[in-house]
Protein backbone atom coordinates (compact mmCIF):
# COMPACT_ATOMS: atom_id res chain seq x y z
CA UNK A 1 0.00 0.00 0.00
CA UNK A 2 1.35 3.33 -1.04
CA UNK A 3 1.31 5.62 1.66
CA UNK A 4 2.04 9.37 2.32
CA UNK A 5 4.23 11.15 4.88
CA UNK A 6 2.36 13.79 7.44
CA UNK A 7 2.78 15.58 10.37
CA UNK A 8 -0.54 16.05 12.89
CA UNK A 9 -0.62 17.66 16.40
CA UNK A 10 -2.77 15.24 18.44
CA UNK A 11 -3.66 16.22 22.38
CA UNK A 12 -0.77 14.39 24.31
CA UNK A 13 -3.56 12.23 26.22
CA UNK A 14 -4.62 10.51 23.17
CA UNK A 15 -0.89 10.01 22.10
CA UNK A 16 -0.38 8.11 25.66
CA UNK A 17 -3.40 6.33 25.50
CA UNK A 18 -2.46 5.30 21.83
CA UNK A 19 1.42 4.73 23.47
CA UNK A 20 -0.37 2.17 26.06
CA UNK A 21 -1.62 0.26 23.57
CA UNK A 22 1.70 -0.29 21.44
CA UNK A 23 3.28 -1.21 24.78
CA UNK A 24 0.88 -3.85 25.22
CA UNK A 25 0.95 -5.27 21.89
CA UNK A 26 -2.23 -4.68 20.62
CA UNK A 27 -0.98 -2.79 17.53
CA UNK A 28 2.96 -2.35 15.77
CA UNK A 29 3.28 1.31 16.69
CA UNK A 30 1.35 4.79 17.02
CA UNK A 31 1.19 4.87 13.46
CA UNK A 32 -0.82 1.85 13.35
CA UNK A 33 -3.30 3.07 15.56
CA UNK A 34 -4.08 6.31 13.97
CA UNK A 35 -4.00 4.93 10.20
CA UNK A 36 -6.87 2.57 11.71
CA UNK A 37 -8.28 5.57 13.87
CA UNK A 38 -8.70 7.56 10.05
CA UNK A 39 -9.73 4.58 8.78
CA UNK A 40 -13.19 4.15 10.76
CA UNK A 41 -13.58 7.70 10.88
CA UNK A 42 -13.84 8.00 6.84
CA UNK A 43 -16.07 5.00 6.76
CA UNK A 44 -18.76 6.47 8.99
CA UNK A 45 -17.92 9.81 7.66
CA UNK A 46 -18.41 9.41 4.13
CA UNK A 47 -19.84 12.61 1.94
CA UNK A 48 -22.87 11.01 0.51
CA UNK A 49 -24.32 10.26 3.92
CA UNK A 50 -23.24 13.72 5.77
CA UNK A 51 -25.48 15.38 2.60
CA UNK A 52 -28.29 12.80 3.04
CA UNK A 53 -28.56 14.11 6.71
CA UNK A 54 -28.47 17.64 5.76
CA UNK A 55 -30.75 17.18 3.23
CA UNK A 56 -33.09 14.84 5.49
CA UNK A 57 -33.07 17.81 8.04
CA UNK A 58 -34.29 20.12 5.19
CA UNK A 59 -37.15 17.84 5.26
CA UNK A 60 -37.81 17.35 8.58
CA UNK A 61 -37.06 21.48 9.24
CA UNK A 62 -39.80 22.22 6.58
CA UNK A 63 -42.39 19.67 7.10
CA UNK A 64 -41.37 17.13 9.41
CA UNK A 65 -43.64 15.50 11.95
CA UNK A 66 -42.23 16.12 16.01
CA UNK B 1 -41.56 38.38 16.63
CA UNK B 2 -42.28 36.56 13.16
CA UNK B 3 -45.56 35.09 13.97
CA UNK B 4 -46.30 33.21 10.62
CA UNK B 5 -45.73 29.73 12.34
CA UNK B 6 -47.31 26.83 9.72
CA UNK B 7 -50.57 26.32 10.96
CA UNK B 8 -50.66 22.90 12.10
CA UNK B 9 -47.06 22.15 11.94
CA UNK B 10 -45.85 23.11 14.52
CA UNK B 11 -45.47 21.44 18.02
CA UNK B 12 -43.50 21.51 21.27
CA UNK B 13 -40.96 19.28 21.72
CA UNK B 14 -41.14 17.57 24.94
CA UNK B 15 -37.75 15.64 25.81
CA UNK B 16 -34.77 15.72 23.91
CA UNK B 17 -31.48 14.53 24.10
CA UNK B 18 -28.30 17.02 22.81
CA UNK B 19 -25.17 15.82 22.12
CA UNK B 20 -22.38 18.81 22.12
CA UNK B 21 -22.84 19.91 18.78
CA UNK B 22 -25.52 21.35 18.06
CA UNK B 23 -25.66 23.15 21.27
CA UNK B 24 -22.28 25.05 20.44
CA UNK B 25 -22.99 25.83 16.91
CA UNK B 26 -26.70 26.84 17.95
CA UNK B 27 -25.09 29.06 20.54
CA UNK B 28 -21.68 29.97 17.87
CA UNK B 29 -24.67 31.08 15.79
CA UNK B 30 -26.48 33.16 18.44
CA UNK B 31 -29.38 30.95 18.17
CA UNK B 32 -29.46 29.04 21.49
CA UNK B 33 -33.37 29.99 22.35
CA UNK B 34 -34.59 28.05 19.52
CA UNK B 35 -34.33 24.97 22.02
CA UNK B 36 -36.11 27.04 24.43
CA UNK B 37 -39.78 26.02 23.80
CA UNK B 38 -38.29 22.48 24.38
CA UNK B 39 -39.56 21.27 28.18
CA UNK B 40 -36.91 18.79 28.88
CA UNK B 41 -32.75 18.66 27.69
CA UNK B 42 -30.54 15.53 28.76
CA UNK B 43 -27.48 16.45 28.63
CA UNK B 44 -24.53 13.56 29.33
CA UNK B 45 -21.77 14.89 31.88
CA UNK B 46 -19.64 14.04 29.36
CA UNK B 47 -21.75 16.70 27.07
CA UNK B 48 -21.60 19.15 29.78
CA UNK B 49 -18.59 19.81 30.04
CA UNK B 50 -17.36 19.61 26.33
CA UNK B 51 -20.17 22.22 26.22
CA UNK B 52 -18.35 24.72 28.94
CA UNK B 53 -14.80 23.38 27.59
CA UNK B 54 -15.65 24.96 23.94
CA UNK B 55 -18.13 27.88 25.22
CA UNK B 56 -18.23 28.40 28.45
CA UNK B 57 -21.14 31.33 28.88
CA UNK B 58 -23.14 29.27 26.83
CA UNK B 59 -25.05 27.21 29.29
CA UNK B 60 -24.86 29.71 32.30
CA UNK B 61 -25.94 32.10 30.34
CA UNK B 62 -29.24 29.83 28.84
CA UNK B 63 -32.21 29.72 29.55
CA UNK B 64 -32.77 26.69 29.02
CA UNK B 65 -34.33 23.63 30.46
CA UNK B 66 -31.55 21.76 30.47
CA UNK B 67 -31.17 18.47 32.82
CA UNK B 68 -27.69 17.71 33.28
CA UNK B 69 -27.53 13.53 33.61
CA UNK B 70 -24.65 11.07 35.16
CA UNK B 71 -22.50 9.24 32.64
CA UNK B 72 -23.94 5.96 32.02
CA UNK B 73 -22.74 3.67 29.05
CA UNK B 74 -25.14 1.78 26.91
CA UNK B 75 -26.35 -1.16 28.51
CA UNK B 76 -28.21 -3.08 25.40
CA UNK B 77 -25.58 -5.42 23.18
CA UNK B 78 -26.46 -3.91 19.95
CA UNK B 79 -25.86 0.03 20.67
CA UNK B 80 -22.71 -1.07 23.20
CA UNK B 81 -21.30 -2.99 19.25
CA UNK B 82 -21.78 0.25 17.40
CA UNK B 83 -20.56 2.30 19.64
CA UNK B 84 -17.05 0.49 19.88
CA UNK B 85 -17.87 -0.15 16.11
CA UNK B 86 -17.96 3.44 15.33
CA UNK B 87 -15.92 4.66 17.51
CA UNK B 88 -18.09 7.32 19.23
CA UNK B 89 -16.24 9.70 21.77
CA UNK B 90 -17.59 10.03 25.48
CA UNK B 91 -20.12 12.23 24.51
CA UNK B 92 -21.76 11.02 22.22
CA UNK B 93 -21.79 7.09 24.13
CA UNK B 94 -23.51 9.34 27.07
CA UNK B 95 -25.91 10.63 25.34
CA UNK B 96 -26.75 7.45 23.56
CA UNK B 97 -27.05 6.09 26.86
CA UNK B 98 -29.71 8.41 27.80
CA UNK B 99 -31.66 7.67 24.51
CA UNK B 100 -31.61 4.18 25.72
CA UNK B 101 -33.55 4.99 28.38
CA UNK B 102 -35.60 7.59 26.53
CA UNK B 103 -36.14 6.02 23.11
CA UNK B 104 -39.31 8.29 22.68
CA UNK B 105 -36.92 11.31 23.25
CA UNK B 106 -35.11 13.17 19.80
CA UNK B 107 -31.75 12.80 19.52
CA UNK B 108 -29.63 15.83 18.34
CA UNK B 109 -26.20 15.60 17.25
CA UNK B 110 -24.42 16.86 14.01
CA UNK B 111 -22.00 13.52 14.44
CA UNK B 112 -22.70 11.58 11.19
CA UNK B 113 -21.26 8.39 13.06
CA UNK B 114 -23.28 8.95 15.92
CA UNK B 115 -26.38 9.93 14.07
CA UNK B 116 -25.55 6.34 12.11
CA UNK B 117 -25.99 4.47 15.26
CA UNK B 118 -28.96 6.73 16.79
CA UNK B 119 -30.71 5.82 13.11
CA UNK B 120 -29.58 1.88 13.40
CA UNK B 121 -31.42 2.17 16.50
CA UNK B 122 -34.81 3.36 15.33
CA UNK B 123 -33.98 6.50 17.60
CA UNK B 124 -35.44 10.31 16.12
CA UNK B 125 -32.33 12.06 14.83
CA UNK B 126 -31.75 15.71 13.77
CA UNK B 127 -28.84 17.87 13.65
CA UNK B 128 -28.55 21.91 13.79
CA UNK B 129 -29.39 22.58 10.52
CA UNK B 130 -32.75 20.69 11.02
CA UNK B 131 -33.44 22.80 13.96
CA UNK B 132 -32.67 26.27 12.36
CA UNK B 133 -34.99 25.20 9.53
CA UNK B 134 -37.71 24.03 11.49
CA UNK B 135 -37.47 27.86 13.42
CA UNK B 136 -39.49 28.72 10.47
CA UNK B 137 -42.04 26.19 10.97
CA UNK B 138 -42.23 27.18 14.21
CA UNK B 139 -42.93 30.68 14.40
CA UNK B 140 -39.06 31.38 16.04
CA UNK B 141 -37.66 33.14 13.17
CA UNK B 142 -38.25 34.78 9.71
CA UNK B 143 -37.32 32.79 6.72
CA UNK B 144 -35.27 35.71 5.99
CA UNK B 145 -33.64 35.22 9.29
CA UNK B 146 -32.69 31.89 9.28
CA UNK B 147 -31.57 32.21 5.58
CA UNK B 148 -29.14 34.85 6.56
CA UNK B 149 -28.04 32.25 9.77
CA UNK B 150 -27.40 29.88 6.99
CA UNK B 151 -25.13 32.29 4.96
CA UNK B 152 -23.26 32.88 8.22
CA UNK B 153 -22.18 29.30 9.05
CA UNK B 154 -18.92 29.48 7.31
CA UNK B 155 -18.02 32.47 8.95
CA UNK B 156 -19.32 32.39 12.50
CA UNK B 157 -19.83 28.31 13.28
CA UNK B 158 -17.59 24.92 13.28
CA UNK B 159 -20.31 22.82 11.77
CA UNK B 160 -18.77 21.14 9.00
CA UNK B 161 -20.89 21.89 6.16
CA UNK B 162 -19.37 21.68 2.53
CA UNK B 163 -20.13 24.57 0.19
CA UNK B 164 -21.75 23.12 -2.20
CA UNK B 165 -24.78 21.51 0.03
CA UNK B 166 -24.85 24.55 2.05
CA UNK B 167 -25.74 26.24 -1.37
CA UNK B 168 -28.28 23.96 -1.92
CA UNK B 169 -30.06 24.38 1.37
CA UNK B 170 -30.03 27.97 0.37
CA UNK B 171 -31.51 27.39 -2.42
CA UNK B 172 -34.57 24.79 -1.56
CA UNK B 173 -35.33 27.69 1.57
CA UNK B 174 -35.24 30.80 -1.13
CA UNK B 175 -37.59 28.75 -3.36
CA UNK B 176 -39.85 27.48 -0.81
CA UNK B 177 -40.43 31.14 0.56
CA UNK B 178 -40.24 32.50 -2.99
CA UNK B 179 -37.35 35.02 -1.18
Amino acid sequence: MKTVQTAVEVPEHLYKMAGVLVKEGWFRDEKDIFSEAIRRFLDSHRSELMEKYILDDVEWGLEGND
Amino acid sequence: MWNGALKGMTEKLKRVVCDAGPIIHLDELDCLDLLGEIQEILLAESVWNEINHHRPLALPQSSLSLIRCPQKYPTGEQLCTMCRTFSLDSGEIGALAIMENNPTAVFFTDDTAARLVAEQMRFKVHGTIGILIRSIRQGQRKPEQVLNILKEIPLKSTLHIKSSLLKKVISKIENQFQL
